[in-house]
């Protein structure tokens, strides 16, 4: 007999992309779940580029002052124009154009970190909380067994190239395949070359989605050299010539 | 997302009823205890199939076992999820069937072992292909919870 799995998941369409929660907890309390969706459609609400009336396109069309947003909206621009500098311009809100802000690449991450801190305080201890592939995991999926996560092979779609086992981090990863070719240098406006895929990990997702955005965009030569300095965080980098070139610390 | 839903086959169904023991002790008026009886009913549930890019459509189906308890006028129902399989995977083009070969059973596996396991259970960087698949997997959980 298949031995029945505790807790619960869901999947729901948020942002324009699939978000599965994936619960391994014995007891979950279903108004807690209901709250992080909630929380979640709020967020596409107020920062969607594609919703007319959210505060980013109320703002991009002057009809919103900066100084009268959403104290949360406040706090995400700025944190992307720290990331702007932190990131020698490779991970810029003004990328399409200097005259509107597009703060989308931190939002994502941002509003799991959120959901996930929301989970946190009721007291879910076993959870992963996937956002189109960058996530958030927490716990176990089993008692004797921690979660293992895949990062997508980024040739051959069905397959991974490596697995992470963890019990507490952020991934996030960046390549081409993904969505077609949607990252530019914001210096160049071209794709980036050398280079198929950048995974990040770390403590929150927010920062490790957009340095692997960031070290994506840089390509092959910048994104190895800007992601051995990184503080706190590790990258595993795969190139267009084959090599998997990870920080000592990434997780396996 | 969950109007798309598609209930494909019910694969089998067991009722098997028990607990009739204490209702057989001749209970007297004051000490009435109501009977006890399990049923329990596994069904197959799909998801719709999704296109899964240039790579066919895919489709997942979970197995649900339903257990429902009634005692008296009170029914509780316990419902278990205890297999995953993507039956319908790419098959159109030569490539496509080559993946299926090499690679897609890695992914059905993935998600049958995180069930009892512990395998993969999620993937960062997802393609279209695992889009499709969690799309697909959606409807299915979606289905199986009005089983």
């Amino acid at each position: 007999m298949l031995e029945a799995l505790p807790g619960l998941r869901r999947v729901e369409h948020i942002m324009g992309m699939p978000i599965v929660l994936d619960v391994r907890d014995e007891i979950v309390d279903e108004d807690t779940v209901d709250a992080m969706f909630d929380w979640l459609r709020w967020v596409d609400a107020v920062f969607s580029t594609y919703k007319h009336d959210s505060e980013i396109s109320r703002l991009n069309r002057g009809e919103l002052a900066r100084s009268d947003v959403h104290p949360e909206v406040a706090g995400v621009l700025e944190r992307c124009e720290k990331l702007r500098s932190e990131t020698d311009g490779y991970f810029d809100m003004r990328a399409a154009s200097a005259d509107v802000v597009d703060p989308s690449g931190l939002v994502k991450g941002w509003s799991v970190d959120g959901a996930a801190a929301i989970l946190d305080v009721a007291g879910f201890r076993n959870y992963a909380l996937n956002a189109a592939g960058d996530m958030r995991v927490r716990g176990r999926a089993a008692p004797e067994w921690c979660w293992r996560v895949g990062i997508q092979h980024p040739l051959e779609r069905d397959k991974v190239a490596r697995v992470i086992e963890t019990t507490g981090l952020a991934v996030a990863t960046s390549g081409e395949y993904a969505r077609g070719e949607h990252v530019f240098d914001p210096h160049t406006h071209l794709p980036p070359e050398g280079i198929l895929s950048v995974t990040i990990t770390g403590p929150d997702l927010a920062t490790a989605d957009a340095y692997a955005t960031a070290a994506f965009a840089m390509g092959a030569e910048r994104a190895t050299h800007w992601t051995a300095r990184l503080q706190g965080y590790e990258a595993m980098t795969i190139l267009a010539d084959g090599r998997v070139l990870s920080t000592p610390g990434f997780p396996s | 997302m969950r109007k798309r839903i598609a209930v494909v086959a019910t694969t089998a169904t067991i009722a098997i009823p028990v607990g009739n023991a204490i209702a057989a002790s001749r209970p007297t008026l004051a000490t009435v205890t109501p009977k006890k009886r399990v049923v329990i009913l596994t069904k197959t549930v799909s998801g719709q199939a999704y296109e899964a890019d240039r790579w066919g459509p895919l489709r997942v189906t979970l197995v649900v076992k339903k257990t429902t308890t009634i005692v008296g006028t009170r029914r509780t129902i316990a419902r278990k999820i205890t297999a995953v399989h993507v039956p319908v995977s790419p098959n159109h083009t030569d490539r496509s069937v080559f993946i299926n070969q090499q690679a897609l059973p890695l992914l059905e596996q993935e998600a049958l072992h995180a069930q009892f396991t512990g395998g993969i259970q999620m993937i960062s960087g997802a393609s279209n292909s695992s889009d499709a698949f969690i799309q697909s997997l959606q409807g299915a959980l979606a289905a199986a919870h009005k089983v």
